[in-house]
């Protein structure tokens, strides 16, 4: 198990250097131009331009960029924004930023759980008929309409319906009950199409009718063998999805005005902000890759039949 | 041999609807079983015999319905029940089921001591101790060793064999009345099989259960069972003890069966197959269903359908070669050879060949 556990660190240190290396080298191709706002552009002259540029550090060889950033990394220092937050630490950045996203995107996946897999029960529990359809219907018109449609009628219609405000306020707290609910809409069409369709697989196995035949009441063979190894599949899946509510959601952050993580990627690129960008590449591969491996360790905890071990010798840990 | 009947079966008929179309699986199908005894149904895939088995514990499928008929069981009629509730009575605690597949039978999540365990709790009202104690017992009745250890394992953990005792385990915890056994040893390696069906063998005495055994493995039959009922379309077509079944049969499709055991085969010579397939049960079956396949058939097999005949008070049949009009018609001559072979060895030896060795399991 600690073996185990050792080597799997080690494999994710690896990939999260790949991945923040090739990231880093690839925004060093980018043109000079961009590491300027539009105003410093106009402003300065040729020698001002190189003279910013060197004290930015981007003129030197990418390696040698590349050992500046790690020897940052380790007094953790991350570097400060360039372009889009001009002069700001970073870290400060996304300190002041992720709460918004994180909050969001708990209390959503809560929700998504919550009535996802309540309406997942409902449609395998009555399969073919009402629940189910009015689910499959619900599941279609999530997955096929773009999302932008329906937030926007959210966004426009539901507010005026409700009386509600349209945009995020810090201090009211009922302006934070649409974004929240719109942001776990399609986690919850996730959760009731997976769960019903596992427990449908389940339900169709021979073990089940050998637990009927003992004479079990459905309800039960339901509960405690049905639903229980319908959810494993699922599992795996928790620690990323809670992990990474922490990027918050572009769209929807950006039509309620929530000042959360959500756009600040796409930002940082587009404008070329360099510590930003390695910053949030660093943070999300490290959340992916610790998400995978632990949803690994939580398989290992709900199905008996996982071993954490490459070779499945006697003394194989578990 | 003779007894009370602890369950028979009237004139069951069973359909489901597929896609907007009836299939009839059971048209009339009768049968007794008497207690103590271990009775062997045998006929091919889709004569009806495990739908026959599911409706005594009410586990047809959702799209399935028991049109007419009774089946009588400790003086209630298993045939009207439609309620969970009433079921949960009968299965599982009363008369207890062991399927075909050991591998998939058990829920590879939760440990065998548990599976064995729910049911046993429940129909017998014991808290986590006493039935827990209940499963060790039970799980060295079935020759599992180390109880103890096992109970805390999981199905993966298991055998293909000892997943079967595990499976039969579960199924007699609740010391049920009638066992019904699906085709136990069909997914089995040959050696274990042996071991299996003496276990069931054991059990029965032991515990004086009454045994249903499906199966289309001639050679089990005469190796656990005392009577056989055979099965074709959805029908009991022929019923009697072993003996009379192998030495004496009289329906055309026994002949067939019989006919077609590799056992009885020529070195060199073709081995004799049915020709033909069943009829299909969407349809109505008009006449002897087996009519069309059979070689012998007369001209009234194609217009009524036989009545049951008794041959002797524990043997009948349905065909109309035993009505007193019906010409006098000979059973193939591969069939009198086994006949000639039972003198000589006995129903077990010449029926069974080399796939049973009866003795010589673990216990």
């Amino acid at each position: 198990m600690g073996a185990y556990v050792l080597k799997r660190l080690g494999q994710s240190l690896i990939t999260v250097s790949i991945v923040v290396l090739t990231v880093f080298l690839l925004l060093r191709l980018m043109p000079k131009n961009g590491y300027f706002t539009r105003e410093d552009y106009v402003n300065m002259d040729r020698d001002a331009r190189t003279a910013y540029l060197r004290n930015l550090g981007v003129l030197d060889d990418p390696f040698t960029q590349f050992g500046r950033f790690l020897s940052g990394l380790a007094r953790g220092d991350l570097g400060r924004s360039i372009t889009v937050y001009p002069r700001s630490p970073v870290l400060d950045v996304i300190g002041e930023k992720a709460p918004y996203s994180l909050w969001f995107g708990l209390a959503a996946l809560a929700l998504s759980m919550a009535l996802g897999l309540g309406l997942g029960i409902l449609m395998a529990r009555f399969k073919d008929r009402f629940p189910d359809g009015a689910g499959t219907v619900y599941v279609t018109i999530v997955r096929a309409i773009p999302s932008l449609i329906w937030l926007f009628f959210i966004q426009q219609w539901v507010t005026a319906l409700l009386g509600w405000p349209m945009v995020f306020y810090e201090d009211r707290p009922v302006s934070w009950v649409l974004p929240t609910i719109s942001l776990a809409l399609s986690g919850i069409a996730w959760y009731a199409i997976w769960l019903r369709r596992f427990m449908v697989d389940e339900e169709n196995k021979d073990y089940v009718k050998f637990a009927v035949s003992k004479g079990l009441p459905w309800k039960r063979v339901m509960r405690g063998h049905v639903l229980r190894n319908a959810l494993v599949p699922l599992v795996q899946y928790f620690p990323q999805q809670i992990l990474l509510t922490i990027a918050g959601s572009l769209l929807i952050e950006s039509i309620y005005s929530i000042p959360g993580m959500g756009g600040l990627l796409v930002s940082a690129i587009r404008q070329q902000d360099n510590p930003l960008v390695q910053a949030l590449v660093l943070l999300y591969s490290v959340l992916g890759v610790v998400g995978v491996f632990l949803g690994d360790l939580l398989m290992v905890l709900v199905d008996p039949r996982i071993k954490l071990a490459e070779s499945s010798g006697k003394g194989a840990a578990a | 041999m003779s007894g009370d009947t602890i369950l028979e079966v009237r004139d069951l008929r069973v359909s489901f609807s597929l896609r907007g179309r009836r299939l009839t699986a059971l048209r009339g199908a009768g049968l007794d079983l008497r207690k103590g005894e271990t009775l062997a149904v045998v006929g091919e895939s889709g004569s009806g015999k495990s739908v026959l088995a599911k409706t005594f514990l009410g586990m047809l499928d959702r799209n399935g319905r028991v049109d007419s008929g009774s089946i009588l069981f400790d003086g209630k009629d298993l045939a009207r029940y439609n309620k969970e509730r009433e079921w949960l009575g009968i299965r599982g605690k009363r008369i207890a089921m062991i399927f075909q597949d050991p591998m998939t039978a058990l829920n590879p999540l939760k440990t065998v001591g548990e599976q064995i365990r729910e049911a046993a709790a429940l129909h017998r009202g014991l808290d986590r101790v006493a039935s827990r104690a209940v499963v060790l017992e039970t799980l060295s009745r079935v020759g599992i060793p180390e109880p103890e250890l096992r109970y805390r394992q999981y199905p993966h953990e298991f055998s293909g064999g000892m997943r079967q005792r595990a499976v039969i385990a579960a199924a007699v915890a609740c010391r049920p009345e009638i066992l019904i056994c699906d085709e136990p040893t069909t997914a089995l390696d040959v050696t274990v099989q042996a071991q299996i069906l003496d276990l069931i063998k054991s059990l029965q005495r032991e515990l004086g259960m009454t045994v249903l055994f499906i199966t289309h493995d001639l050679g089990v039959v005469a190796s656990v069972a005392q009577r056989v009922a055979v099965m074709y379309s959805g029908q009991v077509i022929e019923e009697g003890s072993v003996r009379e079944v192998f030495y004496d049969p009289r329906a055309p499709y026994t002949w067939a069966l019989l006919a077609s055991l590799p056992q009885l085969g020529v070195k060199g010579e073709e081995l004799y197959s049915i020709k033909g397939t069943p009829p299909s049960l969407f349809k109505e079956v008009v006449g002897d269903a087996f009519a069309p396949r059979n070689p012998r058939a007369l001209e009234v097999d194609f217009k009524h359908e036989p009545p049951v005949f008794p041959v002797s008070d524990t043997h009948w049949a349905r065909t109309w070669l035993l009505d007193p009009r019906a010409p006098r018609i000979e059973a193939p001559e591969t069939v009198r050879r086994l006949r000639a072979r039972l003198a000589r060895g006995g129903a077990g030896a010449a029926a069974t060949g080399g796939a049973d060795t009866g003795k010589g399991g673990a216990e």
